[in-house]
């Protein structure tokens, strides 16, 4: 086996090369398979609808319709990107591509693995949180650069969404890093070890739970693409390449949000009991599991539930979560003083 | 060492072209789309000196909810945009005279630390090393002791601001029909619901 | 575990804090129609409870100032006497405001609640031993005036004269951050007994410290509205609602000129030499702007923003003067200011045609003949502000006047005398108003009972304040020398 660093030996840039080509590798392999997942979303996604339907689903393409989502891809990549006259071609070409880079570079804090981590930084749970702040903006200004009242109400209705929910996400946070100490990811799902989050913090799951579905604007809060009112939203639009962008962006966001849910409750890539044949299992799929799992609830609830009014959802947000969640917030805080529970 | 300089200098060179064409470019939106840039920028350079903990807030903060707030304000507006421009030129040598004597200031603090070193070693609190505590620990040991005060008065301030904008602008039109979900949810069928026997073919 | 900062000294801003919050949730849950009425009247008590508070905490500080808050909150002699003087004005401006704020539809809970809030800001301006303290102290008081200035929102007039306060008031807050970031910038702290330290022990100031103390006086000119940083003043003055206006001219001032005298006596004290040029030009402008532009008005409300750059001219004049009796004759100015003040503005109150409030200076002709009370208890505070004795005011003057004698301003003093004289021209004109003219249309006859009784109190404390003197000039005494002590 001829080692890798003798190659650069003495050259000037060794130093540089070197991790740069790891790190390339690094990023592929954490691109790649969320790309393939997000394609298999899709599919899972038109397959448990349909079957909750009592239809059967995509079942043309390939064995089972599993070549589906390559067909879909191939066609948007087929078609011809459509740029409104009226429309701000620069921004409107930048907001599908923002949406898109946002939701995989989060991805880069995220501990699939015991140590398998790009960059295992001290503020991971901020980072993670900045960047789906960011969210907003992809479509904002995709909304705005159209010039089309349809896209902008979709807009100006996700922006207010996701700001509001964002309030409720945070304390949710919060509520869970005080009770770790720490802002690491890795350091959250060792904090699991022996009990994880869910249980004792159950109505901050499923406030969790519900804020990503309204911050990942997903049935039933799906109002900024409300079709029956505004045709598409934001995306209206949008055609071919640039849809596709904001398509599997949004994908992506839901895949990266069932995986903060699964770092911060259901403790990552632990198993849920520490004995024989569970603990053989490899830490990732444990990790791959538990994500599918919430994905899953993301599916069942659009088949489930009707789509939420816009006052319902603002309500829901401010007068009943934010509430609850800084309650929450003061008596974990208590509890964890008055029990000394507190980490150092 | 040379790519974190590199890094400085890009963050640095690009946050400062932002900052310019915050006031320079035409369309309002886009100034604000580089005021974002520009506070991405010093989000980055916080993260080369360290201070990881203030980036992300940053980010946060700023970004994810006050700019986006701007934006929203900025894309409502109805302004002529040619007709503010006429000014600017008009405006310009006394915005530039202030500006002057702000750089100028700036420098002689800058001046002042590189001249009087002496005088960087007595901040009021100054930071740990990065072995003892990380910088999100650091800022919350002292925020939240020493500077206890400060910050509920900061609180305060915070919130007189939301009683300030609720005072100002909310008014409670009349003739608007609420949902009453407590009502709804009270309802009864016996109450609500009446079972007429219908005789056959005679209607209601 | 860290331990816990002493609380103690700081027990009435923190009753203040939490009573303002009770008061919210009062409210909020009490019926709408009661709502304002209640919280006004808590409010008031709670004001007055803060004030029995500051009396019990003051009443340890003989042993020395007591810190608390980790050194950033000072309690001193001089604090209780400043705290006392800001609780009288926002007790009396809450007083003065019911019957107006009620008739012009101003009636929403929110209004006692902010001056609640406006009044801790300014406790907590009062009670600062640091640059950050000061400036959320100086903050928190300045945003809820901002509201309250544009709180009778359907009005043009209010809401502009809100956003003008709020923009030049945001600019010198800008002032005053720059300043203090020069301070510390230069000497290293931001607690004022730290910073004294570094200006003892550096052998030559710093120019970018005395740059930074300029900003400083620079902003907080802005704040107690001298000139030149008065430009606000006429319009805000003029359009916020007539008690709004009475709390402003009354306890802000009283707490922004606090702040300037502890800044510049406590941490910059040594640098007397440096900025006694700046304060005493800003006090002359002040003195002549007051006396010159007054003349040419003819609302009485802008007439009354003119008379207070001028009396904040002659306050400053103490000030210059610095030391002891300088600081004293200061705050012995500014209380008896206080009482005048609350006065003139009960009377402007009643200034009510037909339910409709009337503000030009010529509405007061004749008073005399319909409400000869109203007149008298006018005649009397015209007086006194004019500084013609037997009355208060006079001896108000006498304090400051003495104090820039004794520090050898003779040019000060003599320009202070001269600008008095103009100024009590148009004093003396609103009286000649009152009591010569033609009477016009007769003012409302029924008041409020709690105006009235401040408006007489006001007007019976400036003539019979004045053999007793002694019981503002003892305390502002200890309280002057509270502050100079080392």
């Amino acid at each position: 086996m001829v080692n890798p660093e003798l190659w650069f030996e003495g050259v000037w840039w060794s130093g540089y090369a070197l991790p740069t080509a790891t790190i390339v590798m690094y990023i592929l392999a954490i691109v790649i398979p969320v790309l393939i997942s997000v394609a298999y979303l899709t599919y899972a996604e038109r397959k448990v609808i349909g079957w909750m339907q009592l239809r059967k689903g995509p079942n043309v393409v390939g064995p089972f319709g599993l070549l589906q989502p390559f067909a879909d891809g191939l066609k948007l990549f087929l078609k011809e990107t459509i740029i409104p006259s009226g429309a701000n071609a620069a921004l409107f070409v930048c907001a599908p591509m923002l949406t898109f880079i946002l939701s995989l570079i989060a991805w880069a804090v995220i501990p699939f693995d015991e140590g398998w981590v790009l960059a295992d930084i001290n503020v991971g749970i901020l980072y993670l949180f900045a960047i789906s702040s960011l969210g907003v903006y992809g479509i904002i200004i995709a909304g705005w650069a159209s010039n089309s009242k349809y896209a902008f109400l979709g807009a100006l209705r996700s922006a207010a969404q996701m700001v509001s929910y964002e309030v409720s996400m945070g304390f949710v946070i919060v509520s869970v890093l005080i009770i770790v100490g720490s802002l690491n990811l890795s350091a959250v799902v060792e904090a699991q070890r022996g009990l994880w989050f869910v249980v004792p913090m159950f109505p901050m799951f499923v406030i969790f739970f519900v804020s990503i579905l309204a911050e990942t604007n997903r049935a039933p809060f799906d109002l900024p693409e409300a079709e029956a009112e505004l045709v598409s939203g934001y995306n209206v639009e949008y055609s071919a390449m640039t849809f596709a962008l904001f398509f599997l962006g949004e994908y992506a966001n839901m895949i990266l949000m069932s995986a903060m849910a699964t770092t911060l409750f259901l403790g990552g890539w632990l198993p849920p009991v520490d004995i024989a044949p569970f603990n053989l299992i490899p830490g990732v799929i444990w990790f791959g599991l538990k994500t599918a799992l919430i994905l899953f609830g993301f599916l069942w609830v659009r088949a489930t539930f009707p789509r939420y009014r816009y006052d319902q959802l603002m309500r829901l947000g401010w007068k009943v979560f934010l509430p609850f969640s800084l309650f929450w917030v003061v008596a974990t805080a208590g509890v964890l003083v008055a029990f000394d529970w507190l980490p150092d | 060492m040379i790519v974190e300089a590199l890094a400085f200098y890009l963050f640095a060179a690009v946050a400062v072209a932002c900052g310019v064409m915050v006031i320079t470019s035409k369309n309002p939106v886009h100034s604000v789309l580089f005021l974002i840039l520009a506070f991405f920028n010093a989000a980055g350079l916080f993260v080369i000196q360290g201070a990881e903990f203030l980036a992300m807030i940053l980010v946060i903060v700023y970004v994810g909810a006050v700019a986006v707030l701007f934006l929203f304000v900025v894309m409502m507006l109805d302004v002529n945009f040619a007709e503010l421009r006429e000014g600017f030129a008009k405006y310009l040598p006394i915005g530039a005279a202030i500006g002057i004597v702000l750089l100028a200031e700036l420098v002689l603090i800058g001046a002042g630390w590189v001249f009087g070193p002496d005088v960087a070693g007595v901040a009021a609190s100054p930071t740990p090393a990065l072995s003892e505590a990380t910088n999100t620990e650091a800022i919350g040991r002292i925020l939240y002791t020493k500077y206890v005060y400060l910050f509920q008065g900061a609180g305060m301030v915070l919130l007189v601001a939301m009683v300030g904008a609720i005072v100002l602008t909310l008014r409670q039109r009349s003739g608007v029909k609420r949902q009453n979900i407590a009502a709804q949810v009270a309802r009864d069928a016996k109450a609500e619901v009446t079972v007429v026997k219908v005789p056959t073919g005679s209607g209601v | 575990m860290t331990e816990l900062p002493n609380f103690q000294p700081a027990t009435p801003e923190i009753f203040l804090a939490a009573a303002s919050m009770v008061l919210m949730m009062v409210g909020v849950f009490v019926k709408p129609k009661q709502a304002y009425r209640t919280v006004n009247t808590l409010a008031i008590l709670s004001l007055l409870a803060a004030a029995v508070l500051v009396i019990m905490v003051g009443g340890s500080t003989e042993a020395g100032p007591q810190l608390a808050m980790f050194d950033l909150f000072i309690m001193d002699d001089f604090a209780v006497f400043v705290k006392i003087l800001i609780l009288i004005g926002s007790v009396a401006a809450l007083i003065m405001s019911q019957g107006y704020v009620q008739r012009e539809g101003m009636a929403r809970f929110e209004f006692p609640i902010l001056i609640v809030f406006a009044t801790l800001g300014m406790l907590m301006m009062a009670s600062a031993n640091d640059l950050m303290a000061l400036y959320i102290g100086v903050e928190l008081q300045s945003l809820s005036l901002y509201v309250v200035a544009s709180f009778q929102r359907d009005s043009l007039r209010s809401t502009e004269s809100g956003l003008k306060y709020f923009v030049l008031g945001a600019l010198s807050s800008g002032l005053l951050l720059y300043g203090a970031s020069l301070v510390y910038g230069f000497s290293g702290a931001t607690q004022f007994d730290l910073i004294v330290q570094s200006i003892a022990s550096s052998e030559e100031t710093p120019l970018g410290l005395i740059v930074g103390i300029v900003f400083i006086i620079a902003a907080l000119a802005f704040k107690v509205s001298a000139a030149p940083f008065h430009m606000w003043t006429p319009d805000v003055y003029e359009g916020a609602p007539t008690p709004v206006t009475a709390f402003f001219s009354v306890a802000p001032k009283v707490a922004a000129m606090a702040l300037l005298l502890r800044v510049m006596l406590d941490p910059f004290g040594e640098l007397i030499i440096e900025w006694r040029q700046v304060i005493v030009l800003v006090s002359i402008l002040s003195m002549l702007l007051g006396a010159f532009a007054a003349i040419a008005q003819t609302n009485i409300k802008r007439l009354m923003a003119y008379s207070s750059i001028g009396h904040i001219g002659y306050a400053l004049m103490g000030l210059a003067a610095g030391g002891e009796i300088g600081l004293k004759g200061v705050l012995v100015y500014l209380a008896i200011y206080v009482v005048m003040n609350i006065g003139v503005f009960a009377c402007i109150l009643t200034m009510k045609v037909q339910d409709r409030m009337v503000e030009g200076i010529e509405d007061l002709a004749g008073l005399n003949s319909h409400a000869p009370i109203t007149a008298l208890v006018l005649l009397v505070l015209m007086f006194s502000m004019a500084g013609i004795p037997p009355t208060i005011g006079f001896f108000g003057k006498y304090y400051v006047f003495a104090a820039a004698l004794d520090a050898e301003l003779y040019a000060l003093a003599i320009i202070g005398a001269v600008t008095s004289v103009v100024s009590a021209f148009y004093y003396l004109r609103i009286i000649k108003v009152m009591y010569f003219d033609e009477p016009k249309e007769a003012f409302d006859k029924r008041q409020p009972a709690g105006l009235r009784g401040v408006m007489v109190t006001s007007g019976f404390l400036s003539v019979a304040l004045a053999p007793f003197l002694s019981v503002i000039v003892t305390p502002a005494g200890i309280a002057a020398a509270s502050i100079l002590a080392p």
